[in-house]
This record gives structure tokens, C-alpha cells and sequence, in this order.
């Protein structure tokens, strides 16, 4: 079949190109990604992994130095850094997570609607997004504290709503270069339905920008979030989280240093891995 | 570095005393990803002479024109010889390369909005080429640009394609360089304004300015071309004098190439001749001769070894072993498939446009496309919708297959299933990330045929236009141009359309892939009983494929009727500049 050849020739000759490409990334951007998916296991095995409780004391005592008794050592009230560490990452980790998440689902939905149906719409949406684009993160997470009382999920839900809009952007911005290609009319003409025209012909084009948009993202979330945290605005004590741990690790800054470096760097290397790998799937994905 | 560049500017000066504009021996060019572009070509372009650089996409023209400027990009594996007014193009470092460039090079791309800077006025880039705006002056005129102190101010999107083409050729010729390299310079632009152009660079042709001349069109080589270079699958298959291997085409690849295109002998209402199999693959090239496996002559010494390249006259050079027994009587290229007779005449409607208005923009902006427009296309005949471009031939269109709504007036299509498209651009049509059976299934599903049955519709309709099923697993991307446009075809009739659309499908493509596409569209129109609206510029292809012609200018039908009538006799100036503009392949003969 000398018709079929070019099918069967075209993807053996991809494959070395494809594996080459990935080489191409930098070290550090890979070093990101290891990093990234260490993390992501660390914060779904998180409860397997912490070798004590995150709110009883150890019997170390309190302010037991890094290795005394304690892999890296315990705080104010004798509870174990490493347990409550990894439970920080966990919590940080999948708070950064669950809000880019909602991101790219609100921003998809938004921006999807905003391109397709164009016009009037198009403005009135893009006008909220602006709206929402010009809150102030932290300042409404704080009034979302004062008003609903301070808990991680009213923290989220603020980021959450001043986070979206990017995504939107982002979306209405692939969707509508993408309906001015001549797929989409051939899928039109195929009587394909609006809805399955976003699903199959328009979204997925949209992928690549949001994924890369979003794996830097994670970064910034660590930040911000740490951030609000360390500043009172997280889960209420004694939850274990990293800002919170690190504000109150302060105190002893300088007689017992590892109480507030430990969480600290953990937001360090979570954040520095993030935006590696951010860049990594940037390459990644412009490379194919 | 900066003494060696000293010591080799005046080499790279003096070097223009060489005997050939440019002196290719033995070019072998891969790229990453083994792709042999060029596998051992030998060319000679002499003293002002145009050599026709002809062969269909992929057989290495393009990059063989890159070669000559040394403008191959560095991850390319080059070995032999491409001189430039006596510099090795490939040996050279990059500065030398950069000053041959300078002082002995020019080059005119296909598109001249993507090599014109943009943020520069006219004036200042063609300067830069020049040396003063003084000089600017006078070459914008030489390349035929009215009232050029004007456009020396100009920005370049405020010029028309044409004008810009003539702005890339006056900077090309600027300083009077040995080779100017011309890419395709007149496939991106209207019919009438290529004529135009052409006639420019036969104005230009001079004692001491050469021109290699890329192109895949055959009768635009013969417009401007003293001596015609046939490349197929990145070797020279025949060389010579225009007329001569246009006139007595011996190799049987160019005598091929010239009966797979359009042309007055044409008849229609009967498939074209076409070339079997596919192109060669670049990244796996035969042993042998890269045609034998199309070609009718082949015999087993053919794919033994490489054809060499032979001198057989003193300008003539054929690469084909079996030259001595084919000699002149290389076999004539035939049709091979046989068309059903077309559908008896029938009054009824298969599609109706009555008075139809379209405009784009508000306010100011507005634009209208098309204005009060008639048309119809009675069912099974087919329709060819001509004009410049810009006269409203698309938005037609897409208010025919109910792309686009009309403003005012109405567009009704007859009884039976909807109408389809099949678009200029084949690959751009398809849903990159979809598999092609996944895309086939769809309007399938969409119609609610149940899924046991679509499978076998889907394979069946592949079958039609000549594809094997494995197709159905591959995405758009990794089938070849040629099988793009096929399953492009059968998406569009997979559930047989009572008015199948087209939009300029072959304008894009090789000649011997839009024979086969034509072919296609005339035996599918007739199996099918489909009406067809034809959107074309080429009136070689609408003499072929219509029963009828409606010549569209400025958003109306400025006259139709029956193909040969409006041809032979136009009644409209509109129709008469077309028919000037087309570079007619037998009238030059």
C-alpha cells in the first residue's frame, strides 16, 4: 500500500524528534518538574508520611533542634516541624491547586461564552471579568475573613474570585483566534452543535496557553497564599500551615532559628519549583 | 575576526569576475529529522541569464534558492558546491557569506508583506538597499512603480500586493547583483496583476543580472524563463532551453508535469490525465531514479542506481537511464479512470440567491461585500463563480452553504441534504487534535445515524476518493498534502449534499495534484448527482469543471451564461481583463 505509507512513515520519523525536544529543556526546568511531582506526592501522602502528630507535642520538648530527637526539630509547643511541614505543604499545595483549577473552569466557561457568542455579550462579559480583575486579592481576602470569620475555605474562595479573570482573558483570547479558522466552519457545516464545538473543535486549541498560564501560576498561589496566611488570614491555629508557622516562628528568629526557617524554605522551594516547572511545560508545549 | 574579515572583503569584491552567476556542483542538503531535500543537483546559471527553476513542492526548489544565497539554516547538513558569483556559498563563514550577499545577491520571497518591515517607510528600506533615497527613486521606477517620490513616504501596508512585489523587486535589483533569486514572487497575487509582473522581469532582464526563477507553474517559467530546470525529488530530472523542453519534453517526469495541467486541450467532461502514487518521500529516497515508481517507462535498471545527469546536446540535459529507448515517444501521460455520464438537465433548483446584500463593518467601516447578488445552480449542473479578488466570490459562498447570513434578500438551498464545503486549504480544515476517523464520524453522528453504521460509511466513503482505512487513525498533520485534500473531499460527502461549494480548491496546489483533485470533484459531482458552485481565479480550471461561468466584480454578476459562450465571446470588460491576464500556456506556444 503505497498510499498508506506517509500515515506509518509520519509517526515513526516523530518520535526521536519528540524525545529530542523533550531533552531540550533546561536542567533547572527539569529539576522543576522532579521537584514538582516530589511535591504533588508529598501532599497527597502527606498523613502517611508524618511521622508524628501535627498538634500533640513530641517527647523532645519544645525548641529540640534539627535532628535532636526530632528529624527537623519542634517548635514553641513541642510539636514536630517535619509533620507539621509536610502537612503545610499539603494544605498549600492543594489550596494553590484548587483555585487555579476553579480559574480555568470559570475562566474557560466565561471566556468560551465571550468569543463564541461575540457582541454584545462578549462586551458585557469582558467588562465583569475587568471588574473583577481590578479587586484586590489580599484586601478581599481579609474582608471575606472579618465578614465570614477566619477559615481556609473563605481564604480560597476570595483568591478564587479575583483569580479567574486571567484565565478568562487568556481563553476568549485562543477561542476567538481559533473560530476564525477554517476547522471550525467545517465543523459547522458538519452540524455540529455549539456546545460540541467548544468541547471538540475550540477548548482544546485553548490547552496549551491555559496549561503553561496555569503551571506558573501555582507559584504565584504559593506566594500569595503563604502570604495571607503568615498575616493571620489562613485556617485558625493549630492547623499547620506554612505562612502561619513561619509568623510565628518569628519570635525566636534569632535563639531558635530552624522554628521559622523550616516552613519558610519549604515555601521557597515550593515556589522556586513551581515556576521552573512553569517554564518547563512552556518549552514543553512550544516545542510540539 | 576583524582582520579576516579585512582580508576577505576584497576577495568576496573582486570574486564577480567569475565566469557564472551561479555554479552548483553535486548539492546535497538534509535537515534534522533526515529529510534529504537536495540529493546531488548540478546547475549552472550563466551571465543575465533567467533559468526557470520548475518542480512541484517538495522537490527542493525552494531550498536549492536558499542555498544559492547561503541563507540555509545552520542545523542543514550541506556538502558540494553553490557559487555565487565565484564564492562557495557553503564553505564560506558567515561574513563573507553576508558580503557576497551584499554585493552580489538579491531575492524577491512570495509574500511581500512578511519581508517588508512594516514599521519602515518604503522610502527608507529600498534606501537601505540603494544607498540614497536618490537612487530609491529611480529603481521604484524601474520596477514600474507609478509616481514614485510619493511611495517613498508610504508605509507598506498602504500599498497593494502588486506594488509591494515591486517594491521587494526594486530593492532585489538595487546595486545591479549577479543573481536575483525570485521564490514564487507572483503565486500570492491576483491573475491580472501577475501578468503585470511577469512582464516586469522580462523588462529587467539585463546583460549582467541573472535570475533564477522558482516556481511550480509551468506556464509562468515559459513567460520569463530562457532556460527551464525540472527538479523531482531533490535531483535535476531535465534542463534546457524554454522551448525546447516545454516543446519535447523527453524526460518522462516533464511531459508528465506538462499533461497533468490545465490547459485548452483540456476537454470537459473528461477526467484529466494524472500521475499515479504519491510524491517521493524526502526522508526515505529510492535507491534509483526517485520517478520510477510513477513512471511509465520504468524498467529494473531504473531503480539500480541514481540517473546521472547527461549532457545530450549542448544545452540540453536529461537524467534518465532509459533515455535512449524512450527518446522522443515518451508515452503521453493518460486518464485512468472513467467517468458515469452527467445527470440529465432538470429545471429544478439546487440552490437560489435572489437579490442578496452582505456588508462587513459598522458605521464608516462598513464595507459591503456583496450587493444585490443573483444567482442560481440548477441541481447536478455546476456552476463557476470567477473574479479578482475582493469582488465578494467567497462571502458568496459562504452565504450559499449558510456560513454566513445574508443582509438583506434571501438564499434558499433545494430539497435534500445540506450543503458542503471544500476549502482552499485542505489541512487547515481539519481539527488538529481529532483523528480523521473521529472527524469523519461526526457529521455522521450528527445526523443520527447509529454508530455500527457510521464505521462502515466512513470506510467506505475513504474508499471513494482513494484512501486505504488507516487513515482513519491518523491526524491531519501526518497525512500528506495530497491525501489532506482527499479527505477533505470525503467529509464533504459523506452524507452526499445536494450543492457542494468550492472554494478555490486547487489553487493552491501542485499540478498534479489538482488534476487529481479535479477528477475527483468531476466523478464525485456526477456519481453523487451534486450540484457544484466552483469558486475560482483560474479560468483554465472553470473552463474545465463548469457547465456555466458568472464573472463577479465589485459584489454583483456582471455577466453569465454557458462556459465556452462566455469565454469565447465575453460581454463584460470584467470577463475581458481576466481573460488578458491568464498566462496562456498554448497562445505562447
Amino acid at each position: 500500500m503505497a498510499v498508506a505509507d506517509p500515515v506509518v512513515l509520519g509517526a515513526v520519523a516523530e518520535r526521536p524528534a519528540r524525545v529530542r525536544r523533550r531533552l531540550r529543556m533546561g536542567a533547572w526546568e527539569l529539576g522543576g518538574l522532579v521537584v514538582l511531582v516530589l511535591v504533588s506526592l508529598i501532599a497527597i501522602f502527606a498523613p502517611l508520611l508524618a511521622p508524628h502528630s501535627t498538634t500533640q507535642p513530641v517527647s523532645a520538648g519544645p525548641f529540640a533542634a534539627p535532628g535532636h530527637g526530632s528529624l527537623l526539630g519542634t517548635d514553641d509547643l513541642g510539636r514536630d516541624l517535619l509533620s507539621r511541614t509536610l502537612y503545610g505543604i499539603r494544605s498549600t499545595w492543594l489550596s494553590a491547586l484548587a483555585v487555579v483549577g476553579s480559574g480555568i473552569v470559570i475562566g474557560s466557561i466565561v471566556g468560551t461564552v465571550a468569543a463564541m457568542v461575540g457582541g454584545f455579550v462578549d462586551t458585557v462579559l469582558m467588562r465583569v471579568t475587568d471588574l473583577f480583575l481590578a479587586l484586590p486579592g489580599p484586601v478581599l481576602a481579609i474582608v471575606a475573613v472579618v465578614a465570614l470569620g477566619p477559615s481556609l475555605p473563605h481564604t480560597l474562595l476570595a483568591v478564587a474570585v479575583v483569580w479567574w479573570p486571567w484565565y478568562a482573558r487568556i481563553v476568549r483570547g485562543e477561542v476567538r483566534a481559533l473560530l476564525a479558522r477554517p476547522h471550525v466552519d467545517a465543523a459547522r457545516l458538519a452540524g455540529t452543535s455549539r456546545f460540541a464545538l467548544a468541547r471538540r473543535h475550540l477548548l482544546p486549541g485553548a490547552v496549551p496557553a491555559v496549561l503553561v498560564t496555569g503551571s506558573l501560576d501555582i507559584g504565584n498561589l504559593v506566594l500569595t497564599l503563604s502570604g495571607l496566611s503568615f498575616l493571620g488570614l489562613g485556617a485558625p491555629p493549630p492547623t499547620p500551615e506554612l505562612g502561619a508557622m513561619t509568623a510565628n516562628g518569628l519570635t525566636y528568629l534569632f535563639g531558635q532559628p530552624w522554628v521559622a526557617l523550616v516552613p519558610a524554605c519549604a515555601v521557597f522551594v515550593l515556589a522556586f519549583a513551581a515556576n521552573l516547572a512553569g517554564d518547563g511545560v512552556r518549552d514543553l508545549l512550544d516545542a510540539v | 575576526m576583524l582582520t579576516a574579515t579585512r582580508v576577505r572583503t576584497p576577495d568576496v569584491a573582486t570574486a564577480a569576475r567569475s565566469e557564472h552567476a551561479l555554479e552548483v556542483r553535486d548539492l546535497h542538503i538534509t535537515f534534522p529529522g533526515g529529510v534529504q531535500a537536495l540529493r546531488g543537483v548540478d546547475l549552472t546559471v550563466g551571465r543575465g541569464e533567467v533559468v526557470g527553476l520548475v518542480g512541484e513542492s517538495g522537490s527542493g526548489k525552494t531550498v536549492l534558492g536558499l542555498a544559492a544565497l547561503g541563507l540555509l539554516p545552520a542545523k542543514a547538513t550541506v556538502t558540494g558546491v553553490a557559487a555565487l558569483a565565484g564564492i562557495d556559498m557553503v564553505a564560506a563563514t558567515d561574513e563573507v557569506r553576508r558580503q557576497a550577499r551584499k554585493l552580489h545577491a538579491g531575492a524577491v520571497f512570495q509574500d511581500p508583506m512578511t519581508s517588508l518591515n512594516p514599521t519602515m517607510r518604503v522610502g527608507q528600506q529600498v534606501a537601505e538597499a540603494a544607498g540614497s533615497l536618490e537612487a530609491a527613486t529611480v529603481l521604484l521606477d524601474r520596477a514600474g512603480i507609478p509616481d514614485p517620490q510619493r511611495r517613498l513616504t508610504q508605509y507598506p501596508h498602504e500599498l497593494s500586493g502588486g506594488l509591494r512585489q515591486r517594491v521587494m523587486i526594486a530593492m532585489a535589483i538595487a546595486g545591479n547583483p549577479d543573481l536575483v533569486v525570485a521564490d514564487e514572487p507572483t503565486t500570492a497575487l491576483d491573475v491580472t496583476v501577475q501578468a503585470q509582473i511577469l512582464e516586469l522581469f522580462r523588462e529587467l532582464r539585463d546583460v549582467t543580472t541573472s535570475f533564477v526563477f522558482v516556481t511550480h507553474d509551468l506556464a509562468v517559467a515559459r513567460e520569463v524563463a530562457d532556460r527551464i530546470v525540472v527538479l523531482y525529488g531533490g535531483r535535476v530530472a531535465e534542463a534546457g532551453p524554454t522551448e525546447e523542453v516545454l516543446n519535447a519534453p523527453q524526460h518522462p517526469y516533464t511531459s508528465a508535469l506538462l499533461h497533468a495541467r490545465l490547459g485548452r486541450h483540456s476537454r470537459r467532461g473528461e477526467p484529466l490525465p494524472t500521475l499515479p502514487g504519491e510524491p517521493p518521500n524526502p526522508r526515505q529516497p529510492a535507491d534509483g531514479c526517485a520517478f520510477a515508481a510513477r513512471c511509465a517507462h520504468v524498467a529494473d535498471a531504473c531503480n539500480e542506481a541514481l540517473p546521472a545527469l547527461e549532457i545530450v546536446s549542448p544545452n540540453r540535459s536529461i537524467a534518465c537511464v532509459r533515455r535512449a529507448q524512450i527518446g522522443a515517444h515518451v508515452t503521453r501521460l493518460r486518464a485512468v479512470e472513467e467517468w458515469p455520464p452527467t445527470p440529465a438537465y432538470t429545471s429544478e433548483l439546487a440552490l437560489q440567491m435572489r437579490n442578496v446584500t452582505k456588508g462587513f463593518g459598522r458605521g464608516k467601516a462598513r464595507r459591503v461585500a456583496v450587493d444585490g447578488l443573483d444567482l442560481d445552480v440548477r441541481k447536478g449542473s455546476c456552476v463557476a463563480l470567477v473574479g479578482e479578488s475582493g469582488c465578494g466570490k467567497t462571502t458568496t459562498l459562504r452565504m450559499a452553504v449558510g456560513l454566513e447570513r445574508p443582509d438583506e434578500g434571501f438564499v434558499e438551498t433545494g430539497r435534500g441534504n445540506p450543503p458542503q464545503l471544500v476549502f482552499q486549504d485542505a489541512g487547515a480544515s481539519l481539527t488538529p487534535w481529532l483523528r480523521i476517523g473521529d472527524l469523519m464520524e461526526e457529521p455522521l453522528r450528527n445526523a443520527g445515524v447509529p454508530a455500527k453504521e457510521r464505521l462502515s460509511r466512513v470506510k467506505d466513503t475513504l474508499a471513494l476518493v482513494g484512501l486505504p482505512e488507516t487513515v482513519a487513525d491518523a491526524r491531519g498533520a501526518e497525512l500528506s498534502g495530497g491525501q489532506r485534500q482527499r479527505v477533505a473531499l470525503a467529509r464533504a460527502v459523506l452524507i452526499p449534499p445536494t450543492l457542494l461549494a468550492c472554494d478555490e480548491p486547487i489553487s493552491a496546489l501542485d499540478v498534479s495534484l489538482a488534476a487529481v483533485v479535479l477528477n475527483l470533484l468531476g466523478r464525485l459531482s456526477r456519481e453523487l448527482g451534486m450540484a457544484m458552485l466552483f469558486v475560482t481565479h483560474d479560468l483554465a480550471a472553470a473552463r474545465f469543471v463548469s457547465d456555466e461561468i458568472a464573472v463577479m466584480s465589485a459584489g454583483v454578476v456582471v455577466e453569465r451564461g454557458a462556459t465556452e459562450q462566455v469565454l469565447a465571446a465575453p460581454a463584460s470588460d470584467a470577463t475581458r481583463e481576466l481573460l488578458a491576464a491568464v498566462p496562456d500556456f498554448e497562445a505562447a506556444r
